[in-house]
């Protein structure tokens, strides 16, 4: 547990903000799809810490969070102002691991979830793909930078205002279809519906992938058990158990998902 | 320095200083924070005959002052929590007090887990028995909100192992001295409260309640001056120790349990907002004592000026 000191905290667009925290013991071991567990402040009204996705650990010791501001613990978060601090815990959970040899990586993300899989894109050697879905464009962030990071991005929001009209399965079934004779391995960060469409889709097709998949945080640590979501469990009667998903997740491979 | 050992006649913890059952795992997920055997004792989450799977989700709801959780007792069974790497073999190896928080769906599941506990393995210092969990639907509470089950229940248990035994009280209830009074007549060695409160939070937008189980147990700050004011009941009902909790979030916090009667305290939800707590608390008990020219943590205990 570390006090990172705020070097910037500024809107990407409408309620998506991205802060940088200088926080060199955290950025050391961080690898994609891995959390932070923060404290955004001590007010007797918001007593627990939130969770974020990290987006980028650079060399030089810079942690990047994207976050959306959905509630009053992160309409706080959006009104700190560099120099000061929070406490951060971190990185914690079981993160994103590199693609099998031969295969091209490809995020599938819903929104936001795009801050989860960013840095694979600095840990894969070869190239891939982001399918970005969301509901519009008023939704879509972080392309530019995994372009910059040499990633093809492609787009489809509910609306048709960014991309094609439709969902982000659409947009995969789309790139199997034209690219047959190669390999993929597919990443994956989003809203749990999303998560479990992508789900059906990659093992109906027989293709392989890690979701990322959690739920309401409390302890960050995997003491608490109230995070927890299903995971397949062959010596269960149900078939299924909970998992923590602080610490046996957030990251999953698509094999261990339960998907109803 | 002050002497800091807790007192508990058939057992001694090196500090007053304790976890609170399900706030801190099995130990293991803090260990990397700090040596978890510096503390008094770590009570580790509650332990039955067979693995549980635990309430739906969500689980967690944050309110004012401290948050509701309906975990509902998931957790691994008796066999594994005896010989599985992560959990109490871990909190031998490192040398941790361990008090073991055990539950069952009967009064003869209690006695069997605490005959298989204490038969199988040394180095448990005690069991905490749970007749308080406000989350599951046969167990727990059912059995700490009637006076009758109580008894039998830590009277079962007490037949089925010479183990020290704490017996971890519902607030849920109109008289809590009462329900100590049973306990300790049926053979506790000392009694710890408060579990938490039953709650319920609604989410006015979806118009859905805010835990999939509708209520759940609402710990933190905002129910500690409910919890101090038990623990001074009970303390002065029964002549058995009593370990005090419910809300403590720094050593000011627990010296006011102490002096409100409890022997030892213990930390639930700080943990999960800081890891660090429960030594911190230690830390200003030691300072509290000497500043104060007292020279062992007992001289605390009920030391009111009333």
């Amino acid at each position: 547990m570390i006090s990172g000191e705020i070097i910037r905290n500024a809107r990407l667009k409408g309620d998506y903000f991205k802060i940088d925290f200088y926080a060199p013991e955290i950025t050391a071991g961080a690898r994609s799809g891995q959390f932070v567990h923060v404290r955004i402040d001590h007010r007797a009204d918001r007593i627990l810490r939130r969770p974020f996705s990290i987006f980028n650990a650079t060399e030089n010791g810079i942690l990047s969070v994207v976050y959306k501001v959905v509630g009053e613990g992160t309409r706080a978060l959006s009104r700190l102002r560099p120099g000061g601090v929070c406490e951060i815990m971190g990185p914690l959970g079981r993160g994103f691991s590199p693609p099998p040899s031969g295969t091209t990586p490809v995020a599938v993300d819903g929104g936001y979830g795009a801050a989860a899989t960013f840095m694979l894109t600095r840990e894969c050697t070869r190239r891939g793909l982001l399918l970005l879905g969301a509901r519009s464009s008023a939704d879509i962030l972080l392309t530019e930078e995994y372009a910059a990071a040499g990633f093809e991005v492609r787009l489809a929001t509910n609306d048709g205002s960014a991309g094609t009209r439709g969902l982000v399965t659409d947009l995969v079934t789309e790139l199997l279809d034209s690219r047959p004779d190669e390999r993929f391995y597919f990443y994956s960060c989003g809203p749990h519906p999303m998560l479990m469409a992508l789900a059906r889709l990659l093992r109906r097709r027989g293709l392989d992938g890690q979701l990322s998949i959690d739920h309401y945080m409390c302890c960050g640590i995997g003491a608490c058990f109230g995070c927890v979501v299903k995971v397949n469990d062959p010596e269960s009667e149900s078939g299924w158990r909970y998992a923590r998903s602080c610490s046996e997740g957030p990251v999953f491979d698509l094999n261990q998902v339960y998907v109803e | 320095m002050a002497d800091l050992t807790a007192d508990f006649g058939k057992f001694t913890l090196k500090n007053p200083v304790m976890t609170a059952s399900g706030t801190f795992g099995y130990g293991f997920e803090y260990n990397r924070f700090y040596d978890i055997s510096l503390l008094g004792a770590v009570v580790v989450k509650g332990i039955r005959m067979t693995p549980s799977p635990g309430n739906p989700t969500p689980r967690i709801a944050e309110v004012t002052g401290g948050m509701l959780n309906a975990i509902g007792l998931q957790g691994p069974g008796v066999d594994k929590f005896l010989h599985g790497e992560d959990y109490l073999p871990f909190l031998r190896h490192i040398g941790a007090t361990v008090i073991v928080n055990i539950w069952g769906t009967s009064v003869a599941e209690y006695a069997e887990v605490a005959a298989r506990l204490e038969a199988e393995i040394s180095g448990i210092t005690a069991l905490e028995i749970n007749i308080s969990c406000p989350n599951v639907k046969a167990g727990g509470a059912a059995f700490g909100t009637d006076l009758k089950l109580a008894g039998q229940v830590v009277g079962a248990v007490r037949k089925a192992t010479s183990l020290p035994l704490i017996t971890k009280l519902s607030p849920n209830v109109t008289s809590i001295a009462e329900f100590a009074r049973v306990a300790e007549a049926a053979g506790s060695d000392a009694v710890s409260l408060v579990n938490t409160f039953s709650a319920m939070a609604i989410d006015i937008e979806t118009r859905r309640f805010r835990l999939a189980n509708r209520t759940g147990g609402l710990s933190g700050p905002a129910i500690k001056p409910i919890a101090v004011r038990m623990v001074y009941d009970v303390s002065r009902a029964v002549r058995i120790p009593v370990i005090g909790m419910g809300g403590i979030c720094s050593g000011a916090d627990a010296v006011e349990f102490m002096l409100a009667g409890a022997t030892a305290v213990a930390v639930g939800t700080a943990n999960f907002v800081d890891p660090y707590t429960p030594l911190k608390v230690i830390e200003f008990i030691e300072a509290y004592l000497d500043r104060h020219g007292m020279k062992r943590s007992g001289d605390l205990v009920g030391a009111l000026d009333s």
